[in-house]
């Protein structure tokens, strides 16, 4: 515990996500904690292969915002939600695109026709797909470089925003536990293959 | 009873610009809201850009995230034992109630973490800003919106990666309360694309812009002290 000057324990950590999950939600949090804490030392190679991960996440629900705009299903506010959120994930599209430099993986298949024909598939949709990107946002970006790091925090914290709204908007608790849990990307990823969201 | 006069908030002044830079709307459109007030101070130090922080340890980074959560847990509990978030409507009173419970168990989280090294509680007087609805809810969504950016600033900064990993955890919380509260309040919940973070330094000098941690309990006017999360 090198950055805590030993004043301040990995067990003390660990009940901090313990506590966190516990509180409202159960200890599940804090096994997944542990698989995040795990990852090998920040590299430039581990940069490119987690901010692929956030990338593809991050295109998949841009690609279902403006699926939706399209489709023309939605109205009042669920409209003006989508439109927004359709913009900021075009922005965050580009900026992880241009942190990878030309590393950026193709973008993913998926089809949105079924998420998007109803306000109330829309609102599960992206309800699934916010909290997708959130778990595995909070699963591996404390594995990032520093300046990777300083580069995703702000976009996380944005995701949070629009998984809250969007949940205000369906109906749902917006903020159901008091610390959020990590989920593996690659448990996120099966996840949303298992329903139909991505390819 | 009604909300404090917006002037006797925001003693400077620095409220306008800043909130039009921030969050693109205009001093008058969010006077004619009301959406804030309290936050005034609060807001105003989030347009300022982030000055290079200086070099902080992971124990202090903590400590002055305690003191902050209690500044907020302080704040929803007193609410509700004043009656303020009683008498909200069922919704907003089930945002509120949330609000706090959060805040309370991030409190608890953070002092388990740092064990011996955790500092008591300074005193925290709200004045008016938790007395009514409607201050209630604007000082809250300047406080969460705060938290954000404090979260912002500082997880990328913390040298141990497993706080970092516990943080992102917290960080997600904060701005999902940033966005219900924006939401009751009638503004937008995710009013950027990204979220400007603030260094420590800066969120200690909005906090002490309003004026809510007092060195001793501020006498007369209020029957009960002030309450000390």
């Amino acid at each position: 515990m090198d950055g805590l000057d030993g004043r301040v324990t990995r067990g003390g950590m660990v009940r901090m996500a313990a506590g966190a999950g516990t509180v409202v939600a159960g200890g599940a949090a804090l096994a997944r904690l542990g698989g995040a804490v795990s990852e090998a030392a920040p590299s430039a190679a581990q940069d490119a292969r987690l901010l692929n991960v956030f990338l593809l996440l991050e295109r998949l629900q841009q690609r279902f915002y403006a699926g939706a705009l399209e489709r023309g299903a939605l109205r009042g506010g669920l409209l003006a939600f989508a439109a927004k959120a359709e913009r900021q994930e075009s922005a965050h599209v580009r900026r992880l695109a241009a942190r990878l430099d030309g590393g950026a993986d193709p973008a993913p298949d998926a089809d949105f026709t079924a998420a998007t024909s109803s306000p109330e598939r829309f609102g599960r949709a992206a309800t699934e797909l916010e909290e997708a990107a959130l778990g595995a946002y909070i699963a591996h970006s404390a594995a990032l470089t520093r300046e990777a790091v300083a580069a995703v925090v702000p976009i996380l914290s944005v995701e949070a925003r629009q998984a809250a709204w969007i949940r205000d908007l369906a109906g749902a608790d917006p903020a159901p536990r008091a610390a959020d849990p990590p989920r593996d990307a690659q448990d996120v990823l099966d996840g949303l293959r298992a329903k139909e969201l991505l390819r | 009873m009604t909300g404090p006069a917006f002037r006797d908030i925001d003693r400077d002044d620095a409220l306008g610009e800043a909130v039009e830079r921030l969050y693109g709307c205009t001093r008058a459109g969010l006077l004619r809201r009301a959406a804030f007030g309290g936050a005034a101070a609060l807001l105003a130090t989030l347009a300022r850009p982030a000055a290079a922080p200086a070099a902080i340890t992971d124990v202090e980074v903590l400590r002055f995230g305690l003191r902050f959560e209690q500044l907020q847990a302080t704040f929803y509990t007193q609410a509700e034992e004043l009656g303020t978030i009683g008498a909200m409507p069922p919704a907003e009173r089930r945002w509120a109630q949330t609000l706090g419970a959060h805040e309370r168990a991030h409190v608890k989280i953070i002092k388990e973490v740092l064990g011996p090294k955790a500092e008591p509680a300074p005193a925290f007087d709200f004045g008016e800003a938790n007395e009514t609805p409607a201050a209630f809810t604007r000082t809250a969504v300047a406080m969460e919106d705060l938290t954000v950016a404090l979260l912002g600033g500082v997880t990328p900064r913390v040298q141990d990666r497993g706080l970092t990993a516990a943080l992102l955890g917290l960080l997600t919380v904060e701005a999902r309360h940033a966005a219900w509260a924006r939401h009751i309040a009638g503004a937008d919940p995710a009013p950027r694309p990204e979220d400007e973070p603030m260094a420590l330094a800066d969120v200690q000098a909005a906090v002490d812009r309003t004026h809510f941690v007092v060195e001793r309990p501020r006498m007369g006017g209020r029957a009960a002290p002030p309450f000390t999360g």
